[in-house]
């Protein structure tokens, strides 16, 4: 069997996405939502409650005042900024974990995948184009694939790494060389199969090469810009490193310049740590 | 003890004792300065290379950006009792994505401002590993004075 069918074959067996996520998110959808329905999903995952008050408190997200209910969440910060809150609090504690052949240290994915939300949101309001729905669950889940690599199948990324130094081609490229799927497919295989929508799936495909998707959405190309920032800050970056290649095309429909650069990678490290250490890490 | 810098940061030390790491630089820079004399030494981690386009300071740290973090890393190492003249300098980072459009290069223009705020202070760069597209893991032993890179696991001298 090839490697390919190896790895897809395994992704079957990847933890299922809370079944609550999947309610919640159905529910949250819906405008005329009450507030007793979600309470009932809820009541039966304590942790994800806690989790989804501790974002909810948090200074990136935190108002002033303390909120103590899942339904004083809602109400301050809306409905979508509550199905962004209930996706993190979901996927948290799985992308804690170190990522073995990658050499990510425990908690590494996580502060880079946590950076990349922040900073695509942040592109945006620089850049004054208005915030792309799921713009920051986007962000958080573009790089899952390298969670189902590195911690589940633990692929050896050494002949990767050679290929990369030898060839000096992009780390991506070099996976696709050596296992025949790179870690951006492998996440969009995950998301599908965890039914989240098709826009989450094509950012996570695509967040490498969005001039090659068929739907270049705004999203896709703030994340791609927002990950390449997060790497050469270096925030969570593993021995892959900054071997991937930024796309002139994204560079050419998002305007960005150098000051823009710099400074949303400021405004990034001062903010991924409220977030990136609200969950422990078991 | 081991002691780690994080990204903008800095350590100084005058333990031999202790084994300063400051891990995973992409284009930042980093910057280990030692006396042998004295045993006095420092790591810094910076992020940016110059801090006149922000302004607002009193948000953002001095250790971030390389004018402002190298110039305080010298000026704590020599308060120390470190000399000038017998400070080793090494630099390592400044790595860069594959970008045809040379529109992200964070990398070399830290490594630029490092040499020239180095040569404003009169110092030589007594070894470097700096650019390409690897991220460097960089560890100064106070004891012996030796900087090392790690990649990949392996751990180079400097």
């Amino acid at each position: 069997m090839s490697l390919r069918a190896t790895i897809t074959g395994q992704l079957g067996s990847i933890s299922a996405m809370p079944v609550v996520v999947g309610k919640l998110r159905q529910l949250l959808s819906d405008p005329d939502v009450e507030f007793r329905e979600l309470s009932e999903v809820l009541k039966y995952d304590p942790g994800m409650t806690t989790n989804i008050l501790r974002l909810a408190n948090s200074a990136y997200f935190g108002f002033r005042t303390q909120v103590n209910t899942v339904t004083q969440a809602i109400s301050r910060l809306g409905l979508k900024r509550m199905s962004e809150l209930v996706m993190t609090a979901a996927v948290g504690p799985i992308m804690q974990r170190p990522l073995k052949g990658y050499e990510v240290p425990a908690g590494g994915l996580w502060r880079h995948s946590i950076a990349v939300a922040i900073a695509t949101e942040h592109l945006a309001g620089q850049l004054n184009i208005p915030v792309p729905e799921d713009a920051f669950t986007a962000g958080l889940l573009h790089d899952i694939g390298k969670m189902v690599l590195g911690t589940f199948i633990e692929v050896d990324t050494v002949p990767i790494m050679k290929l990369v130094d030898e060839k000096k081609i992009p780390f991506d490229q070099a996976e696709r060389e050596i296992l025949g799927i790179d870690h951006a497919e492998v996440g969009s295989l995950l998301l599908k199969k965890w039914n989240l929508p098709e826009s989450l799936v094509n950012v996570t495909r695509w967040h490498h090469a969005p001039h090659l998707s068929e739907e270049n959405t705004v999203v896709l190309n703030l994340v791609h810009i927002a990950d390449s920032i997060s790497l050469m800050s270096g925030i969570g970056t593993g021995q892959d490193g900054l071997a991937y290649n930024i796309s002139k095309e994204a560079t050419e429909i998002i305007p960005i310049n150098i000051k823009i650069i710099e400074s949303c990678a400021v405004y990034t490290m001062q903010k991924v740590s409220e977030l990136s250490e609200l969950f422990e890490t078991n | 003890m081991m002691q780690t810098v994080g990204i903008s940061d800095l350590y100084v030390s005058d333990n031999k004792d202790d084994i300063i790491v400051t891990y995973s630089l992409g284009s930042c820079i980093g910057v280990t300065v030692y006396d042998p004399v004295v045993h006095v030494g420092a790591l810094i981690h910076c992020m940016l290379p110059l801090s006149k386009m922000y302004p607002d300071k009193s948000n953002t740290n001095p250790y971030m950006f390389v004018d402002t973090g190298v110039t305080q890393m010298l000026q704590a190492v020599y308060d120390l009792g470190a000399k000038r003249d017998r400070l080793i300098v090494k630099v390592a980072g400044g790595a860069s994505l594959l970008d045809k459009k040379r529109m992200f290069r964070i990398g070399e223009r830290n490594f630029s401002v490092t040499r020239k705020v180095l040569w404003k202070n009169n110092l030589l760069i007594a070894a470097e590993d700096v650019g390409g597209s690897k991220s460097r893991t960089v560890i100064l032993n106070m004891d012996t004075g030796k900087t090392t890179i790690k990649n990949k696991g392996q751990e180079v001298e400097l």
